[in-house]
């Protein structure tokens, strides 16, 4: 049982950081129909960023996330104008692809300016075990799983009541539409670009600090595309919960099945999904009129 | 001047090519390439064969993703399939090659079927991940099922003769490489004036239109994934007799994305593209190399420790140039250089 407890545990907090990176994915799908292939790399680049700040002037972890967001949201925005607007109009497959060039580009010039080795990244959270039932975390974890609880509650009451969210969902219901009745798609996309870095850098901060500052932060991108699509692309909310939900899956088949499995058990699932549901499991179906 | 093309008898419809000029150019680049190992270094030659296996991949890829429309993130996984059934057929098997490049070629044909039947139901990007979720099944089952394929250890492949003739050595490697790559060229260039190709690119253009016109999507979809994975498997073949030691680090996910970067560099769903993409990433490396040769030092740790960054960083920068700037690929930028030459002095 505490075995079963402690797989539960760790797997929630692995889940709350894929849960985070797929609500990065989910925003910027739902707001530009782009699966944005860089959002790994945009994790790692704002968690270096955030550690070049930490070591600098020594923060503690809120004044640091204070620090880090409104500059990984720069970010966001740079990347939306140069790379993402010039494409405007033309193929989704061909604006995906530039999102998957401009994964290789951030990820090599990170790389180059951080070198090559891991650091040790404590954001300034203390390291004291503290129990939770029994269980014992890390502060740095329940960090995470706080901060995803927090932002899914954030993100819903976005999406449900500000303006900027409702015109949001317009603009994921019908372009056109909402272009006509008077909101600026371009700016909700620049927006969703910003809110989606915003959240990547504290996913990327909170991975960090509870596992390690390594050039290979990327790959979590890629590994919490099961999250994205067991979610539904297009769910920002669902994407959150599809995340525990992979987190867990990936920890119990490590624990009861084997060794290795945690890696592609995700993947199995999504293969799975997809082929009952091929719109994820709460992803908006797509009708087709010929 | 040519005012436009005439065809009167069905031979002429089929032909790959009516123009004469076509074939002798054509003649002349095969007799150079054939002449070449006789000329060129050792190094070059070793080059050459990389550029024509990346040209046997990017003809697959393109059969799926250019003609088919099916976007696939896996390549890598689908020549890791191709390259290990050839090293473990030849070496814990004792497989002659000649039968177990073709054996490659079948079993990733086959194991395609196993992402192709998913993907079936699954559109676009959806597809994009299924793919990319099975080049990572791929990877971990090659690392984690070591009675097979031994695992993180790897395997050594040698001796490779046929008649008396080791197929890894310098001239022979290129003459096969070099036979392949024209037979899979001709093959793709076939296919894709018979009604399967017909077929695919009505899928591409809208598959629900193409099922209204009796297009059997299941069918082709299936067709478009096992021929592309055959010609990948043998690419993934050539790959473990060039380099010698097939391990899980040569086909790791970028190899995916380099895939994607030259048919897309090359001109999507045009062959002639993935030839010409095919050939120009793999000599940018060498760029690189000379460039840095030529303004800094090669030898200097910072090209040293990230030489894979920079290769990684020119290949995305290649791949957003082209879609920005050139969205047709290098085949557009040659038709536009043709017409340009054939209609002067009116061109405007």
């Amino acid at each position: 049982m505490d075995f079963l407890l402690l797989l539960l545990a760790s797997g929630l907090v692995s889940g709350a950081a894929y849960g985070l990176i797929a609500m990065g994915f989910a925003l910027i799908f739902k707001s530009t129909g782009v699966v944005n292939f860089a959002q790994g790399e945009l994790v790692m680049l704002t968690a270096y960023i955030s550690f070049t700040l930490y070591s600098t002037f020594e923060l503690s972890f809120f004044p640091l996330m204070l620090a880090t967001i409104p500059i990984s949201m720069a970010i966001g925005l740079v990347l939306e104008r140069l790379f993402i607007r010039p494409m405007l109009g033309e193929p989704i497959f061909a604006i995906v692809m530039v999102t998957v060039g401009l994964a290789v580009v951030l990820r090599g010039i990170t790389i180059m300016i951080w070198g090559p080795d891991p650091y040790n990244f404590g954001a300034g959270i203390p390291a004291e075990v503290v129990l939770v039932g029994g269980v014992p975390f890390y502060p740095a974890q329940l960090y995470l799983i706080g901060a995803l609880a927090v932002l899914t509650a954030a993100g819903w009451a976005f999406l449900r009541f500000s303006r900027m969210g409702i015109a949001m969902r317009a603009v994921a219901a019908n372009e056109t539409a909402a272009l006509l009745v008077g909101i600026s798609v371009s700016r909700i996309h620049a927006v969703a670009w910003m809110l989606s870095a915003a959240i990547a850098s504290i996913a990327g901060v909170l991975f960090a600090a509870n596992f390690k500052l390594a050039p290979d932060l990327w790959f979590q991108g890629l590994r919490s595309f099961p999250a994205v699509i067991l979610g539904g692309m297009d769910s920002v909310i669902g994407s959150a919960v599809a995340g525990l939900v992979i987190g867990v899956i990936e920890n119990l088949f490590q624990g009861y099945v084997g060794q290795g499995l945690r890696e592609i058990s995700g993947f199995i699932v999504i293969v799975i999904v997809l082929m009952v549901r091929p719109f994820g499991l709460f992803g908006s179906r797509d009708i087709e009129r010929v | 001047m040519r005012t436009g093309h005439f065809k009167e008898r069905t031979a002429q419809l089929v032909a790959l090519s009516d123009s004469k000029v076509v074939w002798s150019f054509a003649g002349l680049l095969l007799a150079l390439v054939l002449a070449a190992p006789f000329v060129i270094g050792n190094y070059q030659v070793t080059l050459l064969v990389s550029a024509m296996i990346a040209i046997v991949g990017a003809v697959g890829l393109n059969m799926l993703t250019g003609t088919t429309g099916l976007i696939s993130l896996g390549q890598a996984g689908f020549l890791a399939v191709g390259a290990y059934t050839n090293a473990i057929l030849m070496m814990d098997h004792g497989w002659p090659v000649w039968l177990s490049m073709p054996a490659a070629g079948v079993v990733s044909a086959l194991v395609s079927l196993l992402v192709g039947v998913p993907s079936l139901r699954l559109k676009g990007l959806y597809l994009a991940i299924t793919t990319l979720a099975f080049a990572f099944i791929i990877n971990h089952v090659i690392l984690y099922a070591e009675w097979l394929t031994h695992g993180p250890n790897g395997i050594f492949v040698s001796g490779a003769t046929v008649m008396g003739v080791d197929l890894q050595r310098g001239k022979a490697l290129y003459y096969l490489t070099f036979g392949i790559t024209v037979l899979v060229v001709f093959a793709a260039l076939n296919i894709q004036r018979s009604r399967v190709g017909r077929a695919w690119m009505a899928i591409r253009d809208h598959d629900i239109a193409a099922r209204v016109m009796g297009v059997d999507l299941l069918r082709y979809k299936l067709y478009a994934f096992m021929v592309s994975s055959f010609i990948v498997g043998i690419a993934g073949a050539l790959i473990s007799l060039q380099i010698r030691f097939v391990n899980i680090d040569v086909f790791a996910l970028i190899l995916s994305i380099e895939a994607l970067a030259i048919i897309i560099l090359g001109g999507l769903g045009s062959i002639a593209g993935a030839i010409l993409g095919a050939i120009f990433l793999s000599l940018l490396p060498e760029a690189i190399r000379l460039f840095f040769d030529v303004f800094a030092d090669t030898n200097s740790s910072f090209y040293t420790t990230y030489v894979y960054e920079i290769r990684g960083i020119t290949y995305g920068i290649v791949i957003i140039a082209f879609l920005r700037l050139k969205p047709e690929g290098l085949i557009g930028l040659w038709r536009d250089v043709r017409k340009y030459w054939s209609n002067w002095p009116l061109a405007y």
